[in-house]
């Protein structure tokens, strides 16, 4: 058994590794996805794919990587080289997130003996197939998603396997950007493997790999002691998604029961729908990872995400369902369908910890748009924006952040409108998006753009434009998404949630409001103050204080006048001259 | 008459001074307390006390220098002006969204997260109608009359200092120098931050926030710098030159730093860096360190190489995102201070959080009841009840500290007191191993080439280890490791740092236009130094160009010797980024379009140095510095008798092999068993480490 010391000496190394490994691969990206959106991770893993080391970026990659692994040994079992990387996208064949997201992992040996793992996801900016920037928000079946790629050895002993790379780039729209960065991802997996070598050299080989197990261990553990802690019960909760983005009238239905006994938890996913036609299926895997996510988030925030998470998760799931659909239903859509995973268990798992309670956090996605430059050249525009979290059980909900699994950053406008011809016309939060409670929801961000070339398409994977973010505990919902085609003139056009392909000229503006987080608790409980802080921020309208906080116009507007009055005495009192 | 050069570096305990007389070459090293939140008040006791002991005047003091912490504080505990901010109609989300992320690692499964504060609320924002597009062609004119209403309604919300962050300002100022302008006429006593100014840099967020931490601690430093002034004149001291170090590692005469108060937020970390610079370059033989400053809270560790030290552009200070040039420190929360506990899980950790100064270690008896870092040296013999800190102010209850480590980690995890003491060392020393990685083996650099400078109240405690283990050529600590900040403030030029963004390809830009940009921004620098009271003549100037793979994200600053003026001068820059990427990333793309991102120019006027030859009397009998011997635990778990030397009396030349401790009164410096140490130049101590201490010493530059 490895002494405490040696232990923590090791976790401090990998910590070390992986943080190197995630500043190089920002650093090194070319595509604004990575360089300014940060949408990739890097990882650590032991020999069979259980994570040993992850900072955390996006939290779903942290469950898809070991998949990965798993999937490069079954398919080249003893065929895996010193030297080699392997690249995948496949959501089935290899439990990728989706297949905009390309995997890469490399072996790491130790005196001819394999001993770990060094891997990366990065969104990438177009693999192929029915858009451009390959998200189809209307994919019917998987191969409307871009081109597949099973787990195939793109590097053998060092030695780019050139007819693979002439694959991927015939099937991009922009290949030095997909070529690019799966350069730099190879790149921060040999950084990765040369330190992991250094620590069993350094520690030996029986003591690594006690390190890796028992880290798993410990974690396991910590969940199971804090689990005992809880009530014995079930608990169960629904979330929905407002369409798959084929049929726009049908509701998604994710479910989740959970049943706690002992030390031990069950979630079981059978009650959810069957599986879509549109693509917000997820396999088992990410509906595991939601579990890992929200049991953290629970249980506490400062685990690690590693293999003993996993091991107390029990999960059950219905095959044809839409949490473990029937190979090739179409899965681009994941961010949407997995926070409804997540929300549902949040709700689920706080019947158990009531003080870790949280109302419905607003909508998640993407916005691509993509076409041709004035002088030919094609451009593929993503951005993700954020949006906000429900009200907690002691605070208010953020404002304009990325929500739960979603963490990317946003695209500065300075830099979206040298790089692509377009221009952003607004950026700011959308008065009274946030659900009315005694601890309000965060407001949304509104962005709008300006298309400044003909011929150009728009897809948008977003969410909540069709049903709100939830309020819990007499909390009000959050203010719905919405996508407005320009929004004030006659040719204005509501769009949905969840579509491709939709044409624009220059000239057309786009409005995206995200939907905002939802209250906690009666509104009429909220402090006064705050509410006056709120207005005089300019977070809620005074209409809206009246009507949904029951606060008196009069009291309010002397209140605000008061304050207004108060801060300009004390300028005064400061010696400023009037 | 006495020329009195005077260095004060405030920290969060003690402040520190340098004196030196340079008419005499006396050097005079002493700690008084520190007053937060009248730092002024610590300062100018200090110097009363230090002139009242010594008979000198208030005139004698020919130039004064000082690190501060007043905007850090301002930032730390957000109690600086009541702050407005300007945005571009439509654009107030900038500020209020940031980077939309939340900070990774654990946070991410936080649903309990906050972000910091605003330190503008949107109840303080205004929008501006204008809009400047990307080439800085302008789309909509400025609206004066709504500009004038916005204004005015700041101020009558008693705004004392307004923020200006409009779209593309840093490609045309036009419309931000008018908001500037109007501010000044319509509201004289408010302080103006104009992102062109401050920051004009590329990303709306990044310098908008830069904006707003300058508007927001520019009030409270002009107060600070303004009262110290004062009070400096009222104590007697007439001197003229009046320095304020910044986070470039340049200091700036006390009006222009009130004026860029954001770039004055690492002012201490600064000064100990270059302190550290000129250490290395007058010693000879060691161009290469890895600074290593420990203190009670925090770690800095900043990369030298071939004497100069890594510079960057941006960084996160205390949470809040700034585009200043600053010197390259990277900081890790772990020091003294530092708490070491059992967590939930049973897993022995050691930080992030700290006793800090108060309640401190337990071994200080000021109440505090979680072992740290001290508390473990003070177990393992490394300190002494018999030796206490700082200048001897410091008593330490050794019976606490074992007490402590014992219930809080020995027990729990089944360890004698002794292995848990020297287990909470490793660990804290593997986290300080990685952040030295961080600044040197993660960028490309050898380790073995670079010693370890070991400075601050712990660094020469730790730093023998740490410096084996990365298997670097040896340690330096200085003569005085307990105020080598406060030593840089006398070693520093004064520096401004210029920037300009405009994006085009270095292989079709018109070299003339390369020029013109350089040329203005060196006439800019020149302005204000000469404005300053420097004369043009003695003016040096340092160009840069900040350049990038066209697509690529993150620009890479290479150095230029002078204005290139061709496209030969433009290529061979080029070859330099490909040779500096490949440095930094492991890869270079000699085939790929290279873009000019930023321009960059320094202006620095050289001030007069402190001479820092050694401050010890030569002595010439290694046994007069001997002061006995005790057992200690400095490399294991067994006991080992271990030498005690007094610092200033080890004669240069001598050879101590380790284990010994090196006693003085603001450090302890610890020589590991088999480690070799010596005394080479201007009185530092060289260890030599690992299979560096079996080889013979080079010959080396004498004091």
């Amino acid at each position: 058994m490895i002494d405490p010391v040696t232990f923590q000496v090791v976790q401090s190394r990998l910590d070390g590794i992986v943080q190197e490994m995630q500043d190089s691969i920002f650093r090194t990206g070319y595509s604004t996805i990575i360089r300014e959106s940060q949408d990739a991770s890097c990882m650590l893993l032991d020999a069979s794919g259980n994570v040993v080391g992850e900072h955390v970026v996006l939290p779903l990659h942290v469950s898809a990587l070991p998949e990965v692994v798993r999937a490069v040994l079954r398919d080249f079992g003893d065929d895996i080289n010193d030297g080699d990387a392997f690249i995948t996208n496949h959501p089935y064949l290899a439990g990728v997130t989706h297949s905009m997201d390309m995997a890469v992992v490399t072996p790491v040996f130790n005196d001819g003996v394999l001993v770990a793992f060094c891997g990366s996801i990065a969104h990438k900016s177009d693999l192929g197939g029915v858009v451009p920037g390959t998200s189809y928000g209307a994919a019917r079946e998987l191969f409307q998603e871009g081109i597949q790629y099973p787990p195939v050895r793109y590097v053998a002993a060092g030695e780019v396997q050139r007819d693979i790379e002439s694959i991927v780039r015939a099937n991009s729209r922009t290949p030095d950007l997909v070529t690019g960065d799966i350069r730099g991802q190879i790149g921060v997996s040999r950084l990765g493997e040369r330190r992991v070598r250094e620590l069993f050299v350094k520690y030996g080989t029986a003591t690594v790999l006690d390190a890796f197990a028992h880290m798993q261990d410990v974690t396991e553990a910590r969940i199971r002691a804090i689990l005992a802690t809880w009530p014995d019960g079930t608990h169960e909760a629904a979330s929905f998604v407002d369409t798959d983005g084929v049929r726009p009238d049908v509701r998604i239905r994710y479910h989740v029961r959970i049943t706690k006994t002992g030390d031990r938890i069950h979630f079981d996913f059978t009650g959810c729908d069957d599986q879509a036609h549109g693509p917000v299926n997820i396999g088992p895997a990410l509906a595991r990872g939601c579990c890992y996510y929200a049991l953290i988030a629970m249980v506490d925030p400062s685990l690690p995400n590693n293999a003993g998470v996993a091991r107390v998760v029990e999960a059950s799931f219905r095959e044809g369902s839409v949490v473990n659909p029937r190979f090739p239903a179409p899965c681009c859509t994941y961010m949407a369908a997995t926070t409804a995973v997540t929300e549902a268990m949040l709700v689920a798992l706080s019947g158990f910890v009531p003080a870790r309670r949280m109302a419905g956090n607003g909508g998640v996605g993407g916005l691509s748009i993509t076409g041709k430059r004035t002088d030919g050249r094609a451009f593929v525009q993503y951005e993700s924006i954020g949006s906000a979290y429900g009200g907690r059980a002691t605070s208010d909900g953020v404002s304009g952040i990325a929500v739960l699994l979603s963490n990317t950053r946003c695209a500065p406008v300075e830099i979206v409108e040298s790089e692509y011809p377009t221009r952003i016309r607004r950026f700011e939060l959308v008065r009274d998006s946030g659900g009315a409670g005694k601890y309000r929801g965060g407001l949304a961000p509104r962005r709008v753009w300006e298309v400044l070339v003909d011929d150009a398409q728009l897809t948008l994977r977003g969410g909540k434009h069709d049903l709100p973010a939830v309020g819990i505990d007499g909390g009000a919902d959050g203010a719905l998404g919405s996508l407005v085609l320009n929004p004030g003139t006659p040719r204005e056009k509501r769009l949905g949630s969840r579509f491709s392909g939709v044409k624009l000229m220059a000239g057309d503006l786009l409005q995206l409001e995200k939907a905002g987080g939802a209250g906690l608790g009666a509104p009429q409980a909220r402090a006064f103050d705050a509410i006056v802080a709120d207005v005089m921020d300019g977070y809620i309208s005074r209409d809206a204080a009246c009507a949904d906080y029951g606060v008196e116009r009069a009291a309010l507007d002397a209140a605000v006048a008061r304050l207004d009055a108060e801060h300009a005495e004390e300028a005064v009192n400061e010696g400023v001259p009037a | 008459m006495k020329q009195l050069r005077v260095a004060v570096d405030t920290g969060g305990t003690f402040t520190d001074f340098v004196v030196l007389d340079a008419a005499s070459g006396a050097v005079e090293v002493f700690k008084v307390p520190s007053t937060r939140g009248v730092e002024a008040d610590g300062i100018v006791a200090g110097l009363r006390g230090y002139l009242e002991r010594t008979g000198a005047a208030g005139a004698d003091v020919a130039f004064f220098s000082h690190g501060t912490t007043v905007g850090t504080n301002a930032i730390l505990e957000e109690n600086g002006a009541r702050t407005g901010l300007l945005v571009t109609e439509g654009f107030r989300g900038i500020y209020e969204v940031g980077e939309q992320s939340r900070p990774y690692g654990a946070t991410t499964y936080d649903l309990f997260f906050e972000r910091p504060r605003p330190l503008v609320p949107a109840r303080l924002t205004r929008e501006v109608p204008e809009r400047v597009l990307f080439d800085g062609s302008v789309l909509v004119e400025l609206d004066e009359a709504a500009t004038r209403g916005a204004i005015q309604e700041l101020v009558a919300r008693g705004v004392t200092s307004i923020a200006v962050t409009l779209l593309f300002s840093f490609r045309n100022p036009d419309h931000e120098r008018r908001v500037g302008a109007l501010i000044a006429e319509i509201a004289p006593h408010v302080n103006v931050s104009l992102s062109s100014d401050v920051a004009p840099q590329i990303r709306e967020y990044y310098r908008l926030s830069t904006t707003v931490v300058n508007a927001y601690l520019n009030p409270k430093l002009e107060h600070y710098i303004d009262l110290l002034g004062e009070r400096l004149t009222a104590a007697g001291c007439s001197a003229k030159q009046r320095y304020i170090m910044r986070s470039n590692g340049g200091v700036a005469s006390f009006a222009s730093a009130a004026k860029r108060s954001v770039q004055t937020i690492l002012s201490g970390p600064a000064a100990g860096v270059v302190a550290s610079c000129r250490l290395i370059a007058e010693s000879g033989g060691f161009g290469n360190v890895v600074t290593f400053d420990m203190g009670g809270t925090s770690t800095d560790v900043a990369l030298i190489e071939g004497g100069r030290p890594m510079r960057r552009g941006a960084g996160k200070v205390h949470g809040r995102d700034v585009l200043v040039p600053m010197l390259d420190i990277h900081t890790v929360a772990a020091g003294g201070g530092t708490i070491a506990f059992v967590d939930a899980s049973g897993v022995l950790q050691v930080g992030p959080r700290s006793a800090g100064a108060q309640p401190g270690p337990v071994c200080y008896g000021r109440g505090g009841t979680e072992p740290t870092i001290t508390d473990a040296n003070l177990v393992l013999g490394v300190l002494a009840e018999e030796s206490p800190l700082a200048g001897g102010t410091l008593r330490l209850d050794r019976a606490a500290a074992e007490e402590a480590i014992r219930v809080k980690i020995a027990e729990p995890l089944g360890l004698s007191v002794i292995a848990a003491a020297r287990g909470i060392v490793e660990i804290v020393n593997v986290k300080m191993q990685e952040a030295i990685k961080v600044v040197s083996s993660n960028r490309g650099y050898d380790l073995r080439d670079f010693h370890l400078l070991a400075f601050g109240g712990a660094g020469p405690l730790h730093a023998a280890p740490i410096a084996e283990e990365l298997g670097m050529r040896g340690v330096l600590v200085p003569a005085f490791p307990g105020v080598t900040s406060a030593l840089g403030l006398l070693l520093s030029d004064v520096r401004h740092d210029y920037i300009t963004s405009h994006l085009a390809r270095i292989d079709t830009i018109d070299p003339a236009s390369v020029r013109a940009t350089f040329e203005a921004l060196r006439a800019q620098g020149e302005a204000e130094l000469v404005a300053e009271g420097f004369a043009a003549d003695a003016l040096r100037f340092e160009y840069s160009l900040d350049l990038r793979y066209v697509g690529q994200g993150y620009d890479l600053a290479v150095a230029v010797p002078e204005i290139p003026t061709s496209r030969d001068a433009l290529h061979a820059a080029r070859l330099a980024f490909d040779v500096e990427h490949q440095q930094l990333t492991g890869h270079a793309a000699p085939d790929e379009l290279v873009e000019i991102v930023n321009y960059r120019m320094t202006a620095v006027a050289p001030v007069p140095h402190a001479s820092i030859a050694s401050p010890f009397t030569r002595a010439t009998d290694l046994a007069a510095a001997r002061l006995g011997e005790r057992t200690t635990y400095v490399a294991g778990t067994e006991p080992a008798v271990t030498a005690l030397y007094d610092r200033a009396k080890i004669p240069e030349g001598a050879e101590i092999v380790g284990p010994a401790i090196l006693l003085q009164g603001d450090s302890t410096t610890v020589v590991g068993a088999g480690h070799r140490a010596r005394v080479v130049a201007l009185g530092q101590i060289e260890i030599r480490t690992g299979v560096h201490a079996s080889t013979p010493a080079p010959e080396l530059a004498r004091a």
